[in-house]
């Protein structure tokens, strides 16, 4: 399989703090093409740093980050923009949508960004939501859309734009049991159909059932990664 | 750029009572700008007609000695010559060659200090207007068998008569010999200053020439140029060509009105930079609570590949929609106001003391269109220039601690 993600000798270090944070500290990890990957570790083992520096949000200290033979750690910021809105899809803990646009506004919004013809957009952004199941809020505002079905039209979005891997900061952790496992149902189902990579941070035990690689961070170095074959 | 103005204009009412309360302020803050602007337009104008085109003139003309002795003794030397001369010069729009003097005017109930002043009737027309400031009787049409004098309202008042009555005015003749000779009041005139309304009274000049012994006499000369604002250079010009003779433009004359005209454009751009600043301050800070409540979202559009730049626009384009409403409301709100006041008038309070000064009670505000436009123009450059900090705080956020902010 083709490796989507190559971080060598990545080292994070905080200076802005009364006493230096490592954070990263020589993380050498490759991801494949269509992974579904849980970062796991404690509160402050680097989980969230990793994803935001494999991101392109956040630059390490040290080290690199491959991503189509680019070296984004020295990408200049601008270009970052752009590469981030090509190649990477995101979901957040919370609140992640755009409270103004309508559900279907926002699945469009990265397509939009990227200049894409107006009728392939409508028609991806309404595809997707009938994928995560919410085709009949298409021209719903967040405000009036449930928890769980915010995280869905996140998860529509990030993928929307069939980007290179999907990067996920605990997407579960404000959710109820039901609405969870609903979104990692969809999750699973979209990476197995459209061969996207994911990886989460992520505390979530339902979560880390569900990966078929676990990779523990402890202290900001990796600590195992595990491989499970899950269908 | 649709999508953008989308998302801008859905933000600007996601605090709708915020908006509307910035907006309201902005309104006000227009109409108290134009107010104060169209009020100080109609005084400006109001006193200018009133008192420099219809009384004083642009520019005036005399005798060197007359002004500490306004006597018919201290005429210019070919007076006629010289008001001919001038007429004829490029750039004079009226002219008159009076005969003035100080003297005395008596009822049989009163008598009083009044300037006296020989017109020619067509000439002063042209220049003064004082045809047109009759409040009663005719402009010197009576053929009666007394001469006749148009006076002030008020020193009707003073002296207790009315048109038709006769006062008998005594003055010197070019030799100071003490002439006394009656008239009959023709008209009454008004205008917005009692002082001068009690002070000048209005005579023909031949028959006051043939009372002083000089039918040739002119002891003043006063002219309006076409140009207004070039009456310092073409008072300048005339002393160069008349270094004999005193030439004095309206400011020399009215010093206090001139002053005061200074100080009321003074006033008028503190009081409007005032307001703008203020507004402006008030834009700026509902803008950057907006910013700073939205820190997280602002993150993850950062997170996601919206460029700063858009985010910057995103958040001029909200604080230019509020100045748009807002302003587009004010200057509506102001036209309105503007053009009811300019029907019913705007009383002045304590108006009444400033007519002694030439300041009209009740004035008419108008603004030419262009104004509106210009404010307009400033409220929205005002605008965006509050917005600066703002979207440069919402474009320095660094999306990574952004999207995780609470």
């Amino acid at each position: 399989m083709q490796t989507v993600i190559k971080t060598e000798g990545l080292s994070k270090t905080y200076t802005n703090t009364a006493v230096p944070v490592h954070a990263l500290r020589d993380v050498n990890l490759e991801f494949k093409q269509g992974e579904f990957t849980a970062i796991v570790g404690p509160s402050g083992s680097g989980k969230t740093t990793f994803l935001n520096v494999i991101g392109g949000l956040d630059k390490p200290t040290e080290g690199k980050v491959v991503i189509d033979d680019i070296d984004i750690a020295t990408m200049k910021e601008s270009k970052l923009f752009d590469f981030r809105m090509r190649h990477i899809g995101f979901v957040f803990q919370a609140y992640n949508l755009i409270p103004v646009l309508t559900a279907v506004e926002n699945v469009s919004f990265i397509m939009l960004l990227q200049k894409r013809p107006k009728k392939e957009m409508e028609q991806r952004a309404k595809e997707m939501l009938e994928q995560v199941g919410l085709s009949d809020k298409l021209n719903t505002r967040p405000a009036q859309l449930s928890g769980g079905q915010q995280q869905r039209v996140a998860v529509a979005r990030a993928l929307a734009s069939r980007p290179d891997f999907v990067l996920a900061d605990e997407p579960t952790a404000n959710l109820d049991t039901e609405s969870a496992f609903n979104l990692l149902d969809i999750m699973a189902r979209l990476n197995k159909e459209e061969n996207i990579t994911l990886i989460f941070s992520t505390h979530d035990q339902r979560v880390i059932d569900r990966a078929k690689r676990v990779i523990t961070l402890v202290d900001g170095a990796v600590d195992k990664d595990e491989h499970f074959d899950r269908n | 750029m649709y999508t953008l103005i989308k998302i801008s204009w859905r933000n600007i009412w996601r605090n709708r009572s915020r908006t509307l309360v910035i907006t309201t302020a902005l309104v006000l803050g227009i109409m108290g700008g134009i107010f104060s602007a169209a009020i100080r337009l109609a005084a400006e104008e109001q006193q200018f007609e009133d008192t420099i085109e219809n009384l004083v003139s642009h520019i005036q003309i005399h005798h060197p000695e007359f002004i500490a002795n306004p006597e018919a003794h201290y005429r210019i030397p070919d007076g006629k010559v010289v008001a001919e001369e001038i007429s004829e010069q490029a750039g004079t729009a009226a002219l008159s060659a009076r005969l003035v003097m100080d003297g005395m005017a008596a009822s049989a109930n009163m008598n009083t200090g009044v300037r006296i002043k020989g017109i020619q009737k067509e000439a002063e027309s042209q220049t003064t207007k004082l045809d047109q400031l009759l409040e009663e009787g005719t402009y010197f049409e009576e053929e009666w068998r007394l001469p006749s004098v148009i006076i002030g309202r008020q020193l009707a008042k003073d002296l207790m008569v009315e048109t038709g009555s006769r006062i008998v005015l005594t003055f010197q003749d070019v030799d100071g010999e003490i002439v006394s000779s009656s008239f009959r009041v023709e008209a009454l005139y008004t205008v917005t200053s009692r002082r001068f309304e009690e002070r000048t009274v209005f005579v023909q000049a031949d028959l006051l020439g043939e009372l002083v012994g000089d039918t040739e006499a002119v002891t003043e000369i006063a002219l309006l140029i076409e140009d207004a604002d070039r009456y310092r250079e073409v008072t300048d010009d005339l002393r160069s060509q008349y270094p004999d003779l005193e030439v004095r433009h309206w400011a020399d004359m009215e010093p206090a009105l001139y002053y005061s005209l200074e100080v009321l454009d003074q006033i008028l751009i503190y009081l409007v930079g005032v307001i703008i600043l203020g507004v402006s301050f008030g834009l700026l800070n509902t803008i950057l609570m907006s910013i700073l409540e939205r820190v997280r979202e602002l993150g993850i559009l950062l997170s996601i590949g919206m460029k700063r730049l858009k985010v910057f626009s995103m958040v001029v384009m909200e604080t230019t929609m509020i100045a748009l409403i807002g302003g587009a409301t004010g200057l509506t709100l102001s036209f309105i106001m503007i053009r009811i006041l300019n029907q019913h008038g705007v009383n002045i309070p304590g108006g009444e003391g400033l007519e002694d000064f030439g300041f009209a009670s009740v004035l008419y505000p108008d603004l030419p269109t262009s104004f509106y436009f210009e404010i307009g123009g400033v409220v929205i450059l005002f605008a965006i220039l509050a917005s600066i900090y703002p979207a440069w705080k919402a474009i320095r956020l660094a999306p990574a601690e952004a999207v995780r902010a609470e």
